[in-house]
């Protein structure tokens, strides 16, 4: 064990904030050296800018995912969310200013009742999802796996009722696109979020509340703390966010088709909170551990992207994947993950062949463009990466015998 | 001959906690042999050991004179070993029999289970053991007495001849220890050597024929049987001779500050219908008032009903200070000058993930906080406040709540508890899990805060215990009240025996 009072510096290097910088800056050295384009070092302001994008789309629904995660809940739904407010944002701009809608000018009281309608319905998904939880009695995974299906599937109907049978509604007027869809204005909002969020979760009475309920419900209620007005809170902020990801979403793509707008976009969300700290068994977690996690997580894709070249954003579910893989693993208690036994066992040695195996295709598939690619060069990877595995798992079987 | 088991020097540390201190002893074969100490003595981690629950620990086994160490329960079932555990380990979901041969399961040549063997042995064990439990029923449908003979046919169809028995009686009503008194001695028959965990006299006295008694981790001695007494034995366990502490003359004045009338809490779907049934009662400012039982007689529920807390709205009337008051929710008893400090400290009470600091301010922010915002500094002060006048041993404030012992989190709830200013504390198994030093100073606590004007309501699982800190003792009994007394009335034998007074 380490001794009592650690110095705030060691503290400090101990904190996953701390060491998802030290990767974060790991990744963005790794990209200058290995990519052959050299975009970082060309044009960083537009690759900064690209990053800084995609980071505060993924960020500003994160928090609020973030938020419900910490609270000991689970959000599914953020995605469909996403669409949802897109539509009834489009939907209320043609049925409130039908002339504006056609012309490509909107009357500001339209975009006023637009958003507001938008925000709203992510206030009441939010009730909605609480009311599931603390009144119906469904676990938070049951509730929001209803409303992920359902709110995409209502916002198709509704996409086709008010656009008279297209699946889609195209943004109406340009300017006003440009303006959500501008990254200056979309950073400003998220730095405004995240602050907000990270007072009321480090700061105030109901974020402390909102870890004591996460960790342990029971004895949050036994201290008086009214949990299900909480758990209302949460799933409030996190459908809000997503509501205000999916006006910016809707401008920034220009159409909103419910049917594939942020599809499976809660899992990144789910996945950037955990990169950044935040435990799925609730209690545990920061806001800035999570708009790292975004950054992290936005930046390793760019990397993979900048690296291996066109059509990249295929693998961005493998990155996704491995990341939070390797993330949780690594930051599990370093008593606990250095005993581990990741290789030394039965099924160790069963994942051997699948995690070689899945080395070598990857290895081709990544690079099977390059010039310098021949075929031999996935079979070499993939025995080398078995080579690595094996030894380690012969290692932990002679450390156990030695202990 | 040799022992069965010789156990060498064995200890065990969690965490900040030393939990068993190089203790060494013989079990003869055949014998029936109590291990007796008060809670938090080392009883259960001991048995632990023994049945390869904890697996890793100082010193040696010795089983028929081979040393041995178990991994897991099932190396410890291969060498004859079972455990029946206080909290029963059956998956309620599955029938007896697949309980019975849960991992051990009888396959025909297919590898498809082969139920009607297995049904079949199942009834072979349980007659034996002269109880009409179907094999096929539901273990989640039987009664806890009958639950723990599903748990002996199991160690039967083990074949293990070694059988550890935690705590066997403590939630059987007395017919069933009746029947369980001749289980066992059809068990002993068979030459089986039973290790009998227990902290209760007459049990002990009863069926042992050698008393080890553990005190805080330490082995203090074993004794036959028949060249003891209980007394002899309760001052091994104590260590010393239980003192009347306290002074007779009760502070409390006669305002009454809580009182109870009529007060119910239904149980629907049980033959019993009530978990409370018109509980009336008195509670007067600076009165100890125990509150006894056995397990399930309802004293937690009560307190529960007392905070708010119950899971179904009690009937009647709670009153306090004469005013008649409904709590639907704990922060709504908390308001009217109520705090309670929980029995299941772990799963109720602490905030693992937090620090001592957040622990002990969980309950009183919204008086450390301005316009919702917590105030760092007065945070801090409050907790420090509550660190020194509960003499809790930390590291500081910022310490891990877990890296404190028992005794000393204990503390800390009921300091976040007092940083409420109560009127009432309802105190639902205070010493719980708590080493005996740090019981010694939660009796006194308790009694400084009496004597501050505080009235407080304590339940136990120990009757001396009760009778040491109470000035007046309330007995439960399946959910009614079935006797009072005043300090100078109580004696052990009469709380049991209203204790345990059947109803209807």
């Amino acid at each position: 064990m380490s001794s009592p009072h650690p110095s705030l510096v060691r503290r400090l290097c101990s904190t996953v904030e701390f060491k998802l910088i030290l990767a974060w800056l790991a990744v963005v050295v790794a990209t200058i050296l290995l990519d052959p384009g050299h975009t970082y070092l060309k044009n960083p302001g537009a690759a900064a800018e690209l990053i800084i994008r995609n980071t505060v789309l993924l960020g500003l629904f994160a928090l609020g995912s973030a938020v419900i995660i910490i609270s000991g809940g689970i959000d599914l739904s953020s995605g469909s969310m996403i669409a949802m407010s897109a539509t009834v944002f489009g939907s209320l701009l043609v049925l409130v200013d039908p002339e504006g809608f056609k012309a490509g000018e909107l009357s500001t009281l339209a975009i006023c009742i637009a958003t507001i309608g938008s925000l709203l319905s992510g206030a009441m998904v939010g009730t909605l999802h609480a009311w599931l939880i603390t009144c119906v009695g469904l676990p938070p995974f049951i509730a929001t796996l209803a409303t992920l299906v359902g709110l995409r599937s209502f916002s198709r109907g509704l996409t086709q009722a008010v656009m008279q049978g297209k699946s889609q509604i195209d943004f109406p007027d340009a300017g006003l696109r440009e303006i959500i869809k501008s990254v200056t204005n979309v950073s400003i909002v998220f730095v405004i979020a995240a602050i907000v969020i990270w007072l009321l979760m480090s700061r105030t009475v109901i974020g402390r509340h909102l870890h004591a309920m996460g960790g342990n419900e029971q004895a949050a209620k036994l201290s008086g703390i009214r949990t299900e007005r909480l758990k209302w809170l949460a799933y409030v902020i996190g459908s809000v966010t997503a509501s205000i990801v999916g006006i910016v979403y809707f401008a920034d793509t220009g159409s909103a088709k419910p049917d594939t707008l942020a599809r499976g976009y809660e899992l990144n969300a789910i996945a950037a909170s955990v990169i950044g700290g935040c435990s799925l068994q609730g209690g545990v977690g920061t806001i800035f551990g999570t708009v790292l996690g975004c950054l992290f997580l936005r930046t390793i894709i760019d990397a993979v992207n900048k690296i291996v070249g066109t059509g990249a954003d295929v693998y961005e579910g493998m990155i996704v994947g491995i990341v939070v893989v390797m993330a949780v693993t690594f930051s599990q208690r370093g008593s606990s993950s250095a005993r581990r036994e990741f290789f030394g066992t039965t099924i160790g040695w069963a994942a051997i062949p699948v995690l070689s195996l899945l080395a070598g295709v990857s290895f081709m598939l990544f690079f099977r463009d390059k010039p310098w690619f021949t075929a031999s060069y996935p079979f070499v990877f993939g025995v080398v990466v078995a080579a690595i595995l094996i030894v380690r798992g012969v290692s932990e079987i002679r450390q156990k015998r030695v202990s | 001959m040799d022992p069965v088991i010789s156990i060498r020097n064995v200890g065990k540390q969690f965490g900040a906690v030393r939990a068993l201190n190089s203790v060494s002893f013989d079990v003869e074969a055949g014998e029936l042999h109590a291990v007796m100490g008060e809670n938090g003595a080392g009883k259960s981690t001991l048995m632990k050991i023994l049945s390869g629950v904890i697996g890793d620990f100082e010193g040696e086994l010795l089983l028929r004179g081979k040393s041995l160490h178990f991994a897991s329960t099932r190396d410890a079932e291969r060498a004859g070993i079972s455990i029946i555990h206080q909290e029963l380990n059956l998956v309620e979901q599955l029938s007896v029999a697949a309980n019975v041969f849960l991992g051990r399961e009888s396959r025909s040549w297919l590898g498809i289970l082969n139920q009607r063997e297995m049904d079949r042995r199942a009834a072979g064990l349980l007659a034996e053991l002269d109880t009409n439990i179907s094999p096929r029923a539901l273990v989640g449908t039987l009664r806890v007495g009958d639950q723990q003979l599903v748990e002996i046919a199991k160690a039967l169809s083990l074949q293990s001849d070694i059988l550890i028995m935690d705590e066997p009686t403590s939630a059987l009503t007395e017919s069933e220890v009746a029947r369980l008194y001749r289980v066992i001695d059809k068990l002993r028959a068979r030459g089986v050597t039973i290790l009998y965990i227990s902290h209760k006299m007459d049990e002990v006295f009863r069926l042992a024929d050698r008393i080890t008694v553990l005190r805080d981790g330490q082995f203090v001695q074993t004794v036959n049987r028949i060249e003891t007494t209980p007394r002899a034995i309760a001052h091994l366990m104590v260590g010393r001779d239980i003192e009347p502490r306290r002074k007779d003359q009760t502070a409390s004045d006669s305002t009454v500050m809580l009182e109870t009338r009529n007060l119910s809490l239904p149980w629907p779907g049980h033959s019993r219908g009530w978990r409370l049934q018109n509980v009336s009662l008195q509670l007067r400012r600076g009165e100890i008032l125990g509150i006894a039982g056995l397990m399930g007689a309802g004293r937690t529920e009560l307190l529960e009903c007392l905070f708010g807390a119950s899971e179904l709205p009690p009937q009647g009337e709670i009153l306090i200070e004469g005013q008649r008051r409904h709590f639907g929710h704990p922060s709504q008893a908390m308001q009217a000058g109520i705090a309670m400090v929980t029995e299941d400290r772990k799963r109720l009470g602490l905030f693992a993930h937090m620090s001592v600091r957040e622990n002990i301010t969980m309950c009183s922010l919204s008086d450390l906080a301005t316009v919702g915002m917590i105030a760092h500094r007065r945070e801090h002060a409050a907790a420090v406040s509550q660190i020194k006048s509960m003499s809790v041993k930390t590291d500081g404030p910022e310490a891990r709540i877990t890296t404190l012992s028992g005794g000393n989190q204990q503390k800390c709830i009921i300091g976040r508890c007092m940083l409420t200013n109560p009127k009432v504390l309802l105190l639902d198994d205070p010493t719980r899990g708590v080493d005996i030093g740090a019981k010694a100073e939660l009796y006194l606590l308790m009694e400084r805060l009496a004597s501050e004007g505080m009235a407080i309501i304590v339940t136990s699982s120990e009757l001396p215990e009760l009778l040491t800190v109470s000035d007046r003792i309330l007995v439960l009994s399946e959910g009614v009240l079935t006797g009072e007394f005043t300090r100078a009335e109580a004696t052990e034998q009469r709380i049991m025996e209203a204790a345990t007074k059947a109803q209807r």
